[in-house]
């Protein structure tokens, strides 16, 4: 772990905002993601950190694949 | 126990009383945040289970209840142990103490029952007339005395605070005063001069005409005498909070404050101009000159500079600990922080949400911006920001950490206690978000049924039913974090003594008052510049408003469009007199 | 005192971000005379709303030119008139008041937007330049039914707007063999003079005359009416002025006959 299960839940607390701000950011350029597609986002946003707060500090051998 | 150094243990019968002023926070908590829920599915028609007239009496009730009952219950207890705390003495009289704390509960009571009586028909009363009471909208006279009694009780304790105060200087004469209380006592001056205003419009205007004695109220001028109040209330709200992020924040975070000069200098701050702004709510109105609603404004904007020195030294406090704690590199030392310390970290991000709210205050503040925005649900998100979270997630954080102080009882469950704070955040995040969006294509606030017969809201981006579960989704989040805090809060109290309370301490400083200039401690010469400034920006609108309209106004009786009407028959009446 | 480097080039910022807020908004404010609302208007009193000269007929009135001003009472839970009509390219002045408590007076998604405080008068000018339909809605709560006070704004195209209005006299019966007159009312509330043609359809007839109403007058124009074209029995007439009609229907009874009961609605 590279950070603090706490610390990791703090920081998808705070991504949500991320995602959602975003998102209304992007309506103003005439990108409209749907909810489903926000809720990818932040799914795929999820799942990186969580890979990246997983490996192993010191470039271990290998890490789970199952990105999208 | 018996190295056990905990504020209940200094202080037994203080404790006694901080502990009743959080419960009675809380219980307003408890009933108004509910209530917030009913509003949120009621308005987006996902569950209406009350009828839309009687939406009205439960949004008055979440208004005064979490507005005025949850943050000021709290706001006392903080106040009292930060005086106690600070100066290392009792109260001088725990007698008066209970008194004024009593005057409190009766006036809320008073309040609470009067509001009750707009659903329920056995009480004879009804107050149906939001926490704003915009005359000529007239609630029964308990509902003033209430307040009244109330504000009186928040008089006696600050008085309590300035007894405290003296007392310890008689005894110290050459010492500073000791940071907690000097930001205690500035904020007691300002909520003076303020409350001054809607205690004046009560006594003198609303109640004597809501008891028949005058027959008539200038509707403008006893909504001027309460924004007089209704700005400055909003930092007595905040000064609490502020005083956290500043002596507990950097304590919590492992080091100290950056700078206690800076920290006096943006209390002296708010004392002078959180009074002289209130006009900037009332950029729409009709009969007040655009000049006094400039000088509001360029006092609103200056405001800004101690929010933004705030936003400095917490941040600059907050490396600092990191750094002592280990902490590296540019923003490597964020890593640092306690962020499994809900205390802490309900803190940090109630912070985080109020930068936040600041920049939709911007917008708000201009003057001809806030033609868009006012009274639409955009400004109902800024406060859920600003009230509904920058202070009221710091009062649930510095709960976690007050109430085994003060009750000498362990926190019942920490890991909970960090999920709730976070729940809170993300679920406010979703709400506000949703009411600032809809509030730029002009989706009202204060309305049961926002959804008209003539023309539908055309969203930016977006559809109005997204936006409306984006609002019931935060709302639901809201108040399940609501329902956790007050879990950990009962099963608190309700659980044993433990001998692993910390002690009872607060940050200590970088840079102590000793850079700082006497000056700034001489809380005579701020008082009486905050009260030249306020009779600056005062003095004419309130003549001319009564110039124009008569101190009791033109003949305008009270309306209580409220109670049993039916609409058809009042719509037949203003048919006849309409021309 | 002694304060870090970093807090002061932070206060400075500050305080240039301050300032600059300060100047944008007065800029923004005084610069292209966007009038903000003020105590311009002066007061007046509830009870006197219906004598008011401004109040007493709220509605669209031509100040001349592209230039309108419109009156708007607020009282719970309506607004007077419900439905406010304006051409596109004009320059309008509203005009509010409130009869009871304290209402809003806003058009939905726009700046258009003012407490409406009983006592005071709000006043604001607003620029329409494009046609458009908007929603106007009470956004501060006046009392149990504040979520249905709503009215309607209309922008139309210049040329599909107009101040005028049409109202008819006529009989509702009169004796076969006798002439009589259907007389057209023609008022033009805009300033300028109104050129327009005065149609009046009846039976298998119908007639025309041209009319110029001068500004802010009323003209009448009147059809004489033969029986004897016409014949007994009832008759549908319609009085066409621009998109104006106004219709009834006129009995032509025998001269020793009763008159019958259902002569139609004649005049409004
Ligand atoms: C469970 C959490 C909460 C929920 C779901 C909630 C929901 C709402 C909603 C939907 C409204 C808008 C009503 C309308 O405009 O028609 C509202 C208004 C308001 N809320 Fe909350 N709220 C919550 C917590 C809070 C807290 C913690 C505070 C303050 C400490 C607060 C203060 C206010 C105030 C002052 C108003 C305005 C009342 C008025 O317009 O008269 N709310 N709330
Ligand atoms: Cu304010
Ligand atoms: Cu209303």
């Amino acid at each position: 772990m590279r950070i603090s299960p706490g610390a990791l839940l703090v920081v998808i607390a705070v991504l949500v905002p991320f995602v959602v701000e975003f998102r209304t950011a992007l309506s103003w350029f005439g990108v409209e993601l749907s909810v489903l597609e926000s809720v990818a986002l932040a799914g795929v946003l999820v799942l990186g950190l969580l890979v990246w707060a997983m490996w192993p500090q010191n470039g271990g051998e290998m890490g789970s694949a199952d990105s999208n | 126990m018996a190295m056990r150094n905990a504020y209940v243990d200094q202080f037994p019968s203080e404790a006694r009383l901080i502990s009743a002023a959080f419960w009675s926070s809380f219980l307003a908590l408890a009933i108004g945040g509910s209530l917030g829920l009913v509003q949120a599915l009621h308005r987006t028609d996902y569950l209406r289970f009350i009828d839309s007239v009687d939406y009205y009496t439960v949004l008055t009730a979440h208004g005064v209840l979490l507005a005025i009952t949850f943050t000021i219950f709290f706001l006392v207890g903080i106040f009292t142990w930060a005086v106690t705390t600070s100066l290392d003495r009792g109260l001088e009289d725990l007698r008066f103490s209970w008194a004024w704390y009593a005057m409190m509960v009766v006036g809320t009571v008073l309040v609470g029952v009067s509001i009750l009586g707009g659903v329920v028909d056995s009480i004879d009363m009804q107050a149906d007339v939001l926490f704003t009471f915009y005359a000529p909208l007239q609630a029964h006279p308990a509902f003033y005395v209430g307040l009244v009694l109330f504000v009186v009780g928040t008089w006696l304790a600050g008085a309590d605070w300035f007894r405290t105060w003296w007392a310890w200087r008689g005894e110290n004469p050459d010492e500073r005063i000791p940071l907690p209380t000097f930001m205690t006592l500035t904020t007691t001056l300002f909520w003076y001069l303020c409350t001054l205003g809607v205690a004046l419009s009560i006594l003198v205007l609303l109640l004597p005409w809501s008891m028949g004695i005058v027959d008539s109220v200038n509707p403008l001028l006893s909504r001027t005498l309460f924004w007089y109040f209704g700005h400055a209330v909003v930092y007595f709200w905040l000064m609490p909070a502020y005083m956290m992020w500043y002596i507990m924040l950097p304590k919590l975070s492992g080091g100290k404050l950056f700078s206690d000069p800076l920290a006096r200098v943006v209390f002296v701050l708010f004392l002078l101009l959180s009074t002289p702004t209130g006009i900037h709510h009332q950029y729409l109105d009709p009969g007040i000159a655009e000049g006094y609603k400039f000088i509001a404004m360029t006092n609103t904007m200056f405001l800004l500079l101690p929010s933004l020195l705030t936003a400095f030294t917490v941040v600059a406090s907050m490396e600092h600990g990191a750094r002592q704690r280990g902490g590296t590199g540019y923003l490597g030392w964020l890593k640092a922080l306690p962020w499994r310390d809900p205390v802490f970290t309900g803190m940090a991000l109630a912070g985080l949400m109020f930068a936040a709210a600041g920049f939709s205050g911007m917008i708000n503040a201009g003057m001809n911006i806030n033609y868009l925005v006012h009274n639409t649900w955009w400004i109902v998100g800024h406060f859920h920001l600003t009230v509904g979270t920058a202070v009221a997630l710091t009062f649930m954080a510095a709960a976690y950490w007050f109430v085994p102080q003060v009750t000498g009882k362990q926190l019942w469950n920490r890991s909970l206690a960090l999920g709730q704070v976070l729940l809170w955040f993300v679920g406010m995040t979703f709400m506000s978000n949703a009411m600032h969006r809809s509030g730029l294509f002009g989706m009202p606030r204060r309305t049961a049924e926002p959804q008209y017969q003539g023309f539908n809201f055309e969203p930016a981006a977006g559809t109005v039913g997204e936006i409306n579960a984006q609002v019931a989704l935060g709302a639901a989040l809201l108040t399940i974090a609501l329902a956790l805090f007050l879990l950990n809060m009962v099963m608190t109290t309700i659980g044993g003594e433990s001998d692993a309370i910390p002690d009872n301490t607060y940050a200590g400083t970088l840079s102590g008052p000793e850079d700082a200039p006497v000056v700034l401690d001489n809380l005579k010469l701020w008082t009486a510049i905050a009260t030249v400034l306020v009779v600056f920006a005062y003095t004419l609108p309130l003549a001319s408003i009564i110039d124009a309209g008569g101190l009791f106004g033109p003949g305008i009786e009270g309306f209580q469009l409220t109670i049993g009407i039916d609409p058809a028959i009042v719509l037949e009446s203003v048919r006849e007199v309409m021309p | 005192m002694n304060i870090h480097t970093y807090e002061k080039v932070w206060l400075a910022a500050a305080m240039v971000l301050i300032v600059g807020f300060i100047a944008t908004i007065t800029y923004g404010a005084v610069g292209p005379g966007i009038a903000m609302i003020d105590d311009e208007a002066g007061s007046i009193d509830p009870a006197e709303i219906n004598d008011d000269e401004r109040f007493a007929e709220p509605g669209v009135e031509h100040v001349g030119g592209n230039e309108y001003e419109v009156t708007v009472v607020a009282q719970a839970w309506s607004y007077s008139p419900a439905e406010i009509e304006v051409p596109a390219n004009s320059e309008v002045t509203f005009y509010v008041t409130s009869r009871d408590v304290t209402h809003s007076f806003s058009v939905v998604g726009t700046n258009v937007n003012t407490m409406v405080i009983p006592g005071q008068v709000s006043e604001m000018t607003v620029q329409f330049d494009e046609p458009g339909e908007y929603g106007i809605l009470c956004n501060e709560y006046c009392g149990e039914y504040h979520h249905t006070m709503e009215g309607k704004l209309n922008v139309v195209p210049e040329d599909e707007f107009d101040l005028t209005e049409l109202s008819v006299e006529a009989p509702d019966e009169v004796d076969a063999g006798n002439e009589t007159t259907i007389t057209a009312n023609v008022s033009n509330g805009m300033q300028e003079d109104l050129e327009t043609t005065a149609t009046l359809e009846i039976g298998e007839q119908q007639s025309e005359r041209d009319v110029t109403v001068a500004g802010d007058s009323t003209e009448q124009v009147e059809f004489t009416v033969d029986t004897a074209d016409l014949g007994e029995g009832d008759h549908d007439w319609t009085v066409t002025v621009d998109d104006y009609e106004e219709s009834g229907t006129l009995s032509v009874v025998a001269d020793d006959g009763n008159a019958s009961a259902d002569g139609g609605d004649g005049d409004a």
